[in-house]
């Protein structure tokens, strides 16, 4: 069966090893993998996509040496192989140019700010996580203590 | 690892029944394709019980198998010019138009009719209107929402309804206190409501489906026909079961109100759904009119959305093909069973006439419910109703309480009290999802309801017998 993948991007490690503790609910049945820059992102995404597994969530920090959250992410956004991928921003210090860029072009799912509360990112993380696993077909029974039960009410009234 | 165990078990089992020696094989003059079909039959009982690939693929699997193995136009290596002892190939065509048999065009056009409903807000509509004169009061309002449940799981799929009727409850449940236990009754009501509902059409569930394909010929029963019968059963049942909920979770809640947004929308599509929808329903229940039976009648809704734009080719998409091959597939497997000859000589070679034909029904029911507990119902009905149908023309003693129509209706509903666990169907699985309450919690009254459906559905045979139904 296909794994599903919570890539989470940040160049500071405490932050990452935060989030990860944070989403270790999600560690169960898909992989929350770190990786502290863009590049390292792409080329983690790039092996997945060849195993046949799915990216789909990302979590990215907006400020990091060389490639930017929003530039990074509005490059998955154009990539044909990871359409469905749900992204998200997270972030402390983005300026307001940067939040008009995260909309336009990185086609963002959610806005997060640090510091973020437990709580609130795991249910965030679960609604797009109900959004990945609908639009791309992976049965829900398999996910189904993480999913949004609204969202996923709403698309299987859609089915018939 | 345990998957690829399951996958080598799965095969190996019904590759050994191809493989034996025909002699072994107790009975009489059986014929190599025949022995072929017990493999088939073997292999789609492994896999829907197993579950290692899904459902619906077996089907398509026991398809493609029955083309290869059986079929005119099959592996020409696998067949013989001497027909005796080898036995009667199945036409090919018979085989794939399984997938287009009128029964399939019956659900496709209850599809169609479902999903125009909830595209142009019907049915959310519908479940404000209907929910308003049940109050406030918590007890009032879980028989409204379990009526509506019901109801509309009779057109719609039962996973569909519950979706809808869950998505409305959940912000009511979450404000509930925290040791209320009528967060769990309201919670069970719903999937219960829709499991049960189900059985009240011949579209209202694919078991239903799967027993319209052995009530043919004398069998035969209109979709008014078995509205009659099946609606009270539903009705009936259903109060039990808001009795019990009521009884085993309790609330201390006073008033609960229901916020379902939205209007009847006004315009020139909507206004087409809403009176396909009551045509369509009219004339299913009036074939003894105008002559059309249930089956050309589904084509309507197919036709008039189709032509409109009511459903477009992007709606399309979201039809449950899977159900429509799943109900295919059980069609082919009892196609086999009939066309091969094995149907007959199981009835000829296995002595059924000394067993007490109560008892049959009894174990046959029972062994229904228990088997869709744990499994798909409809594969539940797949497997069972073609053996069952056997039994039925077979046993001349079950005449005297309806014959093969009985024993077959009584498996189909016994094949709708699968609803004990989170797995047996998915509305349970929907419910238990809401995490509002554990395992415990369903399986009591879900056992309970299975028991008292079981026994009701005795005597609505009783019933069905005694005003001459069957005969």
């Amino acid at each position: 069966m296909e794994q599903l993948f919570i890539i989470c991007v940040d160049d500071q490690s405490e932050v990452l090893n935060a989030l990860e503790g944070d989403l270790e609910v999600f560690d169960d049945k898909m992989n929350v993998e770190v990786c502290d820059s863009a590049h390292e992102a792409i080329e983690l995404m790039d092996e997945i996509d060849q195993n046949g597994d799915f990216v789909a969530i990302i979590i990215s920090d907006q400020v990091m040496p060389k490639t930017s959250g929003v530039e990074f992410l509005a490059k998955v956004t154009e990539d044909p192989r990871f359409d469905l991928t749900q992204k998200m921003l997270l972030t402390g210090q983005a300026t307001h140019q940067d939040t008009i860029q995260a909309i336009n072009l990185g086609g963002i799912g959610h806005y997060v700010e640090k510091p973020w509360k437990k709580d609130d990112i795991i249910a965030k993380v679960k609604t797009l996580l109900t959004r990945y696993v609908v639009q791309k077909g992976v049965d829900y029974n398999d996910y189904m203590d993480l999913m949004d039960q609204q969202v996923l009410f709403a698309e299987l009234r859609k089915t018939t | 690892m345990k998957k690829s165990i399951k996958i080598l078990l799965s095969i190996a089992l019904p590759l050994i029944i191809l493989l034996l020696p025909i002699g072994i094989i107790p009975l009489e003059g059986i014929t190599v394709v025949e022995q072929r079909v017990i493999a088939i039959f073997f292999f789609a009982a492994i896999f829907w019980i197993l579950e290692p690939i899904p459902i619906y693929a077996t089907s398509l699997m026991i398809i493609l198998l029955e083309l290869i193995l059986l079929s005119d136009k099959g592996l020409k290596f696998l067949m013989s010019i001497e027909t005796n002892g080898f036995g009667k190939m199945l036409l090919y065509n018979d085989i794939m138009h399984t997938f287009a048999s009128p029964i399939i065009i019956l659900f496709l056009g209850g599809f169609f009719l479902a999903m125009a409903a909830t595209k142009y807000r019907l049915d959310q509509n519908l479940a404000r209107v209907l929910l308003a004169p049940f109050g406030t009061k918590p007890r009032n309002v879980m028989l409204g929402l379990m009526m509506i449940t019901a109801v509309f799981s009779m057109f719609m799929s039962n996973t569909a309804t519950t979706a809808m009727m869950l998505s409305i409850l959940a912000p009511v449940l979450a404000v509930f206190k925290v040791n209320d236990t009528g967060k769990i009754a309201f919670a069970l009501s719903i999937p219960v409501a829709a499991n049960i509902g189900g059985i009240g059409t011949p579209i209202g569930t694919p078991p239903n489906a799967v027993a319209l394909k052995y009530l043919t010929g004398q069998d035969y029963i209109s979709f008014g026909e078995w509205m009659m019968f099946a609606f009270p059963f539903v009705l009936v049942l259903l109060f039990i079961g808001w009795l019990l909920l009521l009884s085993l979770y309790p609330t201390e809640t006073e008033n609960i109100t229901l916020n379902i947004k939205g209007k009847f929308l006004k315009n020139q599509k909507a206004y087409i759904v809403y009176a396909t929808f009551t045509v369509t329903i009219l004339l299913w229940l009036t074939d003894f009119l105008h002559g059309m039976n249930s089956y050309i009648v589904a084509m309507i809704p197919v036709g008039i959305f189709s032509s409109t734009g009511i459903i477009n080719k992007n709606d399309l998409k979201n039809i449950s093909w899977d159900v429509l091959w799943l109900v295919s597939g059980g069609i082919a497997l009892g196609l086999a069973l009939d066309k091969s000859g094995l149907a007959a000589r199981v009835i000829t070679s296995i002595p059924l006439e000394n067993m007490s034909p109560l008892l049959i029904v009894v174990i046959v029911s029972v062994v229904a419910a228990v088997m869709a507990n744990f499994m798909s119902n409809t594969a539940t009905a797949n497997l069972l109703l073609p053996l069952v149908a056997v039994l039925g023309t077979s046993i001349a003693s079950l005449d005297t309480f309806g014959g093969g129509q009985m024993i077959i209706l009584v498996t189909t509903i016994a094949c709708s009290m699968g609803m004990a666990l989170p797995i047996s169907t998915p509305p349970n699985a929907l419910a238990f999802g809401t995490g509002l309450f554990e395992t415990r919690h369903m399986t009591r009254p879900g056992i309970i309801i299975a028991l008292i459906g079981i026994a009701l559905s005795y005597f609505l045979m009783f019933i069905l017998q005694i005003s001459g139904f069957f005969l």
